[in-house]
């Protein structure tokens, strides 16, 4: 029973002291993927020389010219940022700790002031600008040398979300980003294309690094490198940059507190072991997404307060 | 020990709610009334009849694990027929089309625990009748109502209705549907 006092006095925290921030995870997930070049419009044919040292094993050694057919890019140096300081730790973290039986718990409450940006929203997606290897520049467009090949118009076209004036185009591995005449603006790896398990990480793919939250939420608990990108959280050797796991799909949709609740959140689907403990009621509306439930003024839908789940 | 929990908490959530003015349960049932399976999305949608394409597909694709994981997902699962009948004379399962397995999936998945109640009671509280959720795709489901049955909308015009049982598996949600949710395009020359 002793265990219901200190939720209790979580909960009573989180809902009379807005002006309480629990924790301010302002550092987490936000800025820490480096300054990953990406929008570089003007990008030359090969990135070889972005970034600094990964700090870590790398992988094997393997020619780089650009003219290499080959789609697994060798191993470039990546400059991979820190997480930088967790403000979790040390903070209410040994409260929540010690005997008490396994048992899912609300971590805290983060109230209003600090927008929850767990992932950056990459834009296009963490396109690489330029040609893939395999595929030299030319005047406009890639093509591979010695032959006249565009990328042929695929099938599967319709599962790419392309938009309007953004065409996605798969060809083994890849998407590649077309503009209206057809011409390469730039690529990225597909997952289950060359992002797969087994896979070795295309080095010049930028990625974010997991925040503590998520190693948590999702039982991280093998000694693999986690990183997200587009969607996707992967597990990755340090050793050999095999993809060892997909672990988890995510929206990568920003919420923040203070903003409105974006659309494609209209129905109750908080998990079910938080269900008695987040009700939608006529003064608060409860969503889930990526790991966290939102609590939503149903008037205004600005998002109140993002819940970290602990289980 | 959860059922003390429980039992303990659910009267002084409802204290707390009282206190903040009123409390109508707008969505979202009690912890007891929805009782998962002890059984992951992946294994249910192994063990299931009729999902075999599906089954396939994600295993194909590398994203068991996904969906054996926290989650929770709620997977709008096309059945067998509907692949026959959508895909366009695509065999998913195939090796090659791997990728294309992982698009096709990703947009029938919503994040979180959705259940029949749920979303109809959502549609119900709509003045237009229209909800919508958003895909890991990226794209928005529209659910609406036509007569008994719930209607899934894709963005690009795809569309089917929810059929059969729902399965409550112990990370999520396993919706029935009786169409593909993306929209194949008919080749231009």
């Amino acid at each position: 029973m002793h265990r219901i006092i200190p939720a209790a006095a979580a909960l009573a925290l989180a809902f009379t002291l807005p002006g309480a921030v629990l924790a301010q995870n302002q550092g987490q997930g936000k800025g820490h993927g480096g300054d990953h070049a990406r929008q570089d419009k003007g990008g030359g044919p090969d990135r070889a020389d972005r970034g600094g040292d990964r700090g870590r094993g790398g992988g094997e050694a393997r020619g780089r010219g650009p003219e290499r057919a080959d789609r697994h890019v060798p191993p470039e140096p990546v400059r991979q940022a820190d997480r930088g300081p967790d403000p979790d730790r040390g903070r209410g973290r040994d409260d929540d700790r010690g005997d008490r039986p396994v048992e899912r718990d609300v971590r805290r409450a983060i109230e209003a002031g600090a927008p929850i940006a767990v992932f950056r929203v990459e834009p296009d997606r963490g396109l690489i600008a330029g040609c893939p290897p395999g595929l030299a520049k030319r005047n406009n467009g890639c093509l591979p040398p010695g032959q006249e090949r565009k990328i042929e118009r695929a099938r599967y076209d319709y599962l790419w979300g392309s938009r309007d004036d953004v065409t996605y185009r798969y060809d083994d591995g890849y998407l590649y980003r077309l503009d209206r005449s057809g011409s390469v603006l730039g690529w990225l790896p597909a997952l289950g294309g060359a992002l797969a398990p087994g896979a070795v990480w295309p080095a010049q793919y930028a990625y974010q690094p997991v925040p503590d939250y998520y190693s948590d939420y999702f039982r991280l608990n093998d000694p693999y490198d986690y990183r997200y990108a587009n969607g996707a959280l992967y597990g990755v050797d340090p050793r050999t940059q095999a993809i060892t796991q997909v672990v988890a799909l995510l929206t990568g949709q920003p919420i923040s507190i203070g903003q409105p609740l974006p659309a494609g959140y209209d129905v109750y689907n908080v998990p079910y072991p938080y269900r008695s403990r987040y009700m939608d009621t006529a003064d608060s509306l409860y969503r889930y997404n990526d790991g966290y439930v939102y609590r939503v003024d149903p008037t205004t839908q600005l998002v109140q307060a993002a819940i970290q789940l602990l289980t | 020990m959860r059922n003390i929990m429980r039992r303990a908490l659910t009267p002084l959530a409802v204290l707390l709610l009282a206190a903040c003015g009123g409390e109508e349960k707008a969505g979202g049932e009690a912890a007891d009334q929805v009782q998962p399976s002890s059984r992951s999305l992946a294994a249910t949608l192994q063990a299931e009849d009729g999902f075999g394409t599906l089954n396939e597909m994600a295993t194909n694709a590398g994203l068991k694990g996904v969906l054996e994981g926290v989650g929770p997902y709620t997977v709008f699962a096309p059945a067998d027929g509907a692949f026959q009948a959508g895909g366009a004379g695509a065999d998913f399962t195939d090796e090659s089309l791997r990728a294309q397995s992982v698009a096709l999936l990703r947009a029938h998945i919503v994040p979180g625990a959705l259940t029949r109640q749920d979303i109809a009671a959502a549609i119900e509280r709509d003045g237009d009748g229209e909800v919508q959720m958003r895909t890991m795709a990226n794209t928005l489901l529209t659910f609406s109502r036509n007569g008994e049955a719930v209607v899934v909308t894709a963005e690009n015009g795809a569309r089917g209705r929810l059929t059969g049982e729902e399965r409550l598996a112990s990370n999520g949600v396993l919706q029935p549907i009786d169409a593909l949710l993306v929209r194949p395009e008919t080749p231009s020359s």
